[in-house]
């Protein structure tokens, strides 16, 4: 933990061994941690404060991960949160994304990435102009991608596979996967979580 | 002509004449007269264009001639077993058969018989009514509807191993989780760290349990599966099953060739579940040629012995690393960067439910060689 002032981290999960799991992982790593059985639980318990973060689970029943941001908006709660999604959920991860979700994981996921993603935010939630200041950076080195590289980056962002953007440019998923990466490198994101991020940052600035 | 003239009785018998040339070559149907040893005496502007035959070349001979073989041997039999019995199997009644055209090529037709007397002489009049058309729609719709379903189950198929995924993703994630909350606490030290590393361990177990009891349950959904199991011809599967998944292959230079055994009897197999096999091993061929100079797959069928039957694919890839060959059919080992690590592992228990093995070996001259055999069930006619 690298910030002085306590993080708190909720959890929003219907399957109890995912969910306590995460609590026993991100206990061990120092984060006090809350966990939910629904969304509807964790609406009911929210008490809006600063520091804290909402990891929920996008396939729920009955409310389900989107439901709860879009209530969260509604009731103008800015929580930060991390959508965690399953195999091939990416296009809804997207539309997480584009409603403010500050990052998405794919289950099963890496530690390493969960934490680093955590502490990211951990360090910008003290400078909260980091946002916008950001947008002008991505600008820059979006300004360095080809014609192909931002088409890529337009299909990527919209959470589609790279065997549908092969086909929807007419190339091979083997020259996807090139500029792909070359996308991934320019841009400097080490995630397609981040990726979108960026790329709903520029969104909202221009 | 007007209407009036075809007032009976107002027509002259040369008239009579003509209205009956007119009405048998007019005739939509093909109208055919034969005696009572099959000779032909009549042959309609219809029948020509139905069997391409000129009424030259008809004339006179057997109309047996019109007819594709078995029916033609036994036609003759047919006459005199009327003749004999006077009991009608078709005169009066009726019914769709069998035609064969000049160029050999044979088409359905419904066939009505009429029977009279001529000068003393038996005839037997027969009107052809060509069902080329509505068969071949029925046919071509019944084909449709059932490469639909054939999709449609496939399908299901596929969302089962999708539903799958989601479903074993849930302890997958349980697991890594507390073994990665184990090595931080361990990490940590602490008095009580060895205690907490010990329940986290207990419950990675028990999640590990829980996503074996899921794989256990899809071994029983595909032994359930009895009822499905039919004799299947194991070449057109094959077949089918290429047409599904190597589709587009060839656009990308990839040679595929087929040696398919054309000695092999039916296997009892449930279709659907043995397609899923085939285009799995053939979707991973595909994939190891991605980067590979030569790109060829191979499938072949044959009968090594006469117990049982195999099914192959070799591809020119790169070849399986020998330290990954013993993991391949176990859950969630995969060298797959998107892999689930399933797709084998669904593999074997299908083969093993249908009492087949399946294995995989290195090729002498590169690349990866998957195979399944399948016993040989007696089949016995129903």
């Amino acid at each position: 933990m690298s910030t002085a002032d306590p993080v708190k981290i909720f959890v929003v999960d219907d399957d109890e061994a995912v969910r306590n799991s995460l609590a026993a992982l991100l206990s061990a790593e120092g984060y006090d941690t809350q966990t939910f059985a629904s969304a509807q639980a964790f609406l009911d318990n929210y008490v809006p404060s600063a520091n804290c973060c909402l990891i929920a689970d996008i396939r729920m029943p009955d409310m389900d991960g989107l439901e709860l941001q879009e209530e969260l908006n509604r009731r103008q709660f800015k929580l930060p949160i991390i959508m965690v999604t399953g195999h091939g959920d990416v296009p809804l991860a997207v539309r997480a994304m584009k409603a403010g979700a500050i990052d998405f994981l794919e289950k099963p996921y890496d530690e390493e990435v969960l934490l680093a993603t955590l502490s990211r935010w951990a360090q910008a939630a003290h400078t909260s102009a980091s946002q916008t200041a950001a947008a002008g950076e991505f600008q820059t080195r979006l300004e360095t991608l080809t014609e192909r590289e931002r088409q890529v980056l337009q299909l990527l962002a919209a959470g589609k596979p790279n065997k549908v953007i092969a086909y929807e440019l007419a190339i091979s998923p083997r020259t996807v996967e090139i500029h792909r990466a070359r996308v991934m490198e320019k841009m400097r994101a080490h995630s397609l979580a981040e990726l979108v991020r960026m790329v709903v940052a520029l969104g909202s600035s221009t | 002509m007007s209407s009036q003239d075809l007032v009976a009785g107002s027509l002259s018998r040369a008239d009579h004449e003509v209205l009956f040339h007119t009405v048998i070559n007019t005739a939509v149907d093909g109208i055919i007269v034969i005696d009572e040893a099959g000779g032909m005496l009549l042959f309609n502007r219809a029948a020509e264009i139905l069997f391409g035959y000129t009424p030259e070349e008809v004339l006179g001979r057997n109309i047996s001639m019109l007819m594709p073989e078995p029916y033609r041997l036994h036609h003759n039999g047919y006459i005199q077993r009327y003749m004999a019995t006077g009991e009608k199997r078709i005169i009066g009644i009726g019914r769709e058969v069998t035609a064969q055209r000049k160029d050999g090529s044979t088409f359905p037709m419904y066939l009505s018989v009429g029977e009279d007397h001529v000068g003393g002489v038996r005839v037997f009049l027969g009107i052809l009514h060509d069902l080329t058309d509505r068969t071949s729609r029925e046919r071509d719709f019944q084909e449709l509807q059932n490469e639909l379903l054939h999709a449609l189950r496939l399908t299901a198929m596929g969302q089962l191993t999708s539903a799958l995924a989601h479903e074993l993703n849930q302890p997958l994630t349980a697991v890594m989780n507390y073994l990665n909350a184990a090595r931080r606490t361990l990490d940590g030290g602490g008095e009580q760290a060895i205690g907490r590393v010990r329940e986290f361990m207990d419950k990675a177990v028990s999640q590990t349990q829980r996503a074996g009891q899921i794989i256990r349950r899809l071994r029983n959904f595909i032994e359930k599966r009895d009822s499905d199991r039919l004799p299947e011809d194991l070449n057109s599967c094959v077949e089918e099953a290429i047409a599904l998944g190597l589709v587009g292959a060839t656009d990308r230079d990839v040679k595929i060739t087929t040696e398919l055994a054309d000695d092999l009897p039916p296997v009892v197999i449930d279709r659907i579940q043995l397609q899923q096999v085939m285009i799995n091993l053939m979707r991973n061929a595909f994939e190891a040629l991605e980067n590979a100079d030569v790109r060829q797959i191979v499938i072949r069928t044959q009968r090594p012995a006469p117990d049982f039957v195999q099914v192959s694919v070799a591809d020119s890839g790169p070849g399986i690393p020998p330290e990954i060959m013993p993991n391949l059919f176990i859950p969630f080992s995969t060298t797959k960067s998107k892999g689930l690590g399933m797709g084998l592992t669904i593999c074997k228990a299908i083969v093993e439910a249908h009492n087949g093995r399946i294995w995989v070996a290195a090729r002498r001259e590169g690349g990866a060689e998957f195979a399944f055999r399948l016993p040989v069930v007696e089949v016995t006619e129903a």
